[in-house]
């Protein structure tokens, strides 16, 4: 049995740690406020570009853009990696490694882009190299999903790879995040033209259908990376609040066991010494 | 006459009210919304957006130095998308100049240019 120093070192050591989960609880519960926030702020955005996107896929006939058109046949697809620069966030990362991980077995060509310092480890741990990445904790997330969408943008017209793929996490709730994988190009039609809301007659487009097209769709994906990365950063707070109260609730649980067995080890100690005292006594007294 | 208007950026919903008139600096020039405009859609270069709009019955004028970005007019509204946005106050002109002056062929310095016409230094 563990003596009594023993164990009121190590119930100290274990409230440490419960002080350390608590607070980081208590900052990802800010911080995911914060990221959701940013999420919100960013749907009129997302709404509005969707529809002028819409309309002009309803207005022109023809759209010709490469985004729309099915890339190289036979050319790698492009993967971006998107995850947390941190852990401590339970199984977080790894789901989404691992779902990125699962289609690179399948398709070992596969170029890897990553967003997040936990995607570029572990891209570099598959001994891929050094593949372009970024910090998901960028100051600007924009300039950041900027230079992501251009650096896609140019391999996949260069022929380099074939489509781009994202993985990434789902924020489907404060319990659940699910990895998900989707493709961002060729734009499929029907995602982008879905649910329209009717025809409006013709549309005057400056200069021309095409030309606005060619603005509108690298804006597009720049935007829908964007937004994947302030998706991640709300999932990976919100899994990050999950794991810590779970830590916080297990050394809590701990530290109660512990405390227990140590005020049994303290009780059969002083009972042990009693005794001693009281037979010695009694020897004393009988002489 | 007005016409509901929206100016949105990723980063946040700017405005959103009645408007008079919406000019913004498109490709091919400026370009003036009036309401009941017909269905437009152009993309916008760096420029400086205005438009007069109204609040709580009193009519004033917005201005704003804009990134690129896309404006779509239709009948009964007005929706101008940038990458970004700042007022005249939020422009600081010595940093500006000093943007402009580091890089000035860079996509970056024509938003530069118009942060500094919108402070009137040119």
């Amino acid at each position: 049995m563990a003596s009594v120093k023993d164990l009121r070192g190590r119930i100290r050591s274990l409230k440490n740690t419960q002080q350390i989960t608590k607070a980081m609880k208590q900052v990802a519960a800010a911080k995911i406020r914060r990221a959701e926030t940013a999420q919100k702020q960013a749907r009129p955005y997302a709404d509005a570009l969707g529809e002028m996107l819409q309309d002009l896929i309803a207005t022109s006939s023809r759209i010709d853009h490469p985004f729309m058109n099915p890339g190289k046949a036979g050319a790698p697809p492009g993967v971006i990696l998107m995850t947390a620069d941190k852990g401590l966030a339970g199984a977080f990362n790894s789901n989404v490694i691992r779902e990125a991980e699962r289609y690179w077995r399948q398709r070992s060509d596969a170029r890897f882009y990553t967003v997040g310092i936990k995607a570029r480890n572990a891209v570099r741990r598959w001994g891929l190299g050094d593949r372009p990445g970024w910090p998901l904790n960028a100051p600007s997330k924009l300039q950041t999903a900027h230079e992501l969408a251009q650096n896609v943008t140019e391999d996949f017209t260069a022929g380099e790879i074939g489509e781009i793929v994202l993985v990434s996490s789902k924020h489907v709730s404060m319990m659940v995040q699910r990895p998900e994988m989707r493709q961002l190009v060729p734009i499929e039609r029907e995602t982008a033209a879905a649910p329209s809301t009717g025809p409006r007659g013709s549309v005057e487009i400056e200069p021309s259908p095409e030309f606005v097209l060619s603005k509108l769709l690298p804006k597009y994906l720049e935007f829908t990376l964007f937004s994947a990365m302030l998706e991640t950063d709300a999932s990976f707070y919100a899994a990050q609040l999950l794991a810590m109260n779970n830590a916080t609730e297990n050394a809590g649980k701990l530290i109660d066991e512990l405390t227990i067995a140590m005020n049994n080890a303290r009780q059969a100690a002083i009972t042990k010494e009693l005794l001693e005292i009281v037979s010695g006594a009694e020897a004393l007294t009988g002489t | 006459m007005t016409v509901p208007f929206k100016l949105v950026s990723p980063a946040k919903l700017i405005f959103e009210g009645d408007a008079e008139l919406v000019i913004a600096v498109t490709t091919e020039g400026e370009e003036g919304i009036l309401p009941r405009h017909a269905p437009f859609l152009a993309a916008l270069k760096p420029g400086v957006l205005r438009a007069n709009i109204v609040e709580n019955g009193a009519s004033r004028r917005l201005e704003l130095a804009t990134g690129e970005g896309f404006m779509q007019a239709l009948p009964d509204r007005v929706t101008v998308l940038v990458d970004r946005a700042v007022t005249f106050e939020e422009v600081d002109v010595a940093q500006t100049r000093a943007e402009l002056a580091g890089a000035p062929d860079s996509a970056a310095a024509e938003f530069a240019r118009a942060k500094l016409q919108l402070t009137g230094h040119h």
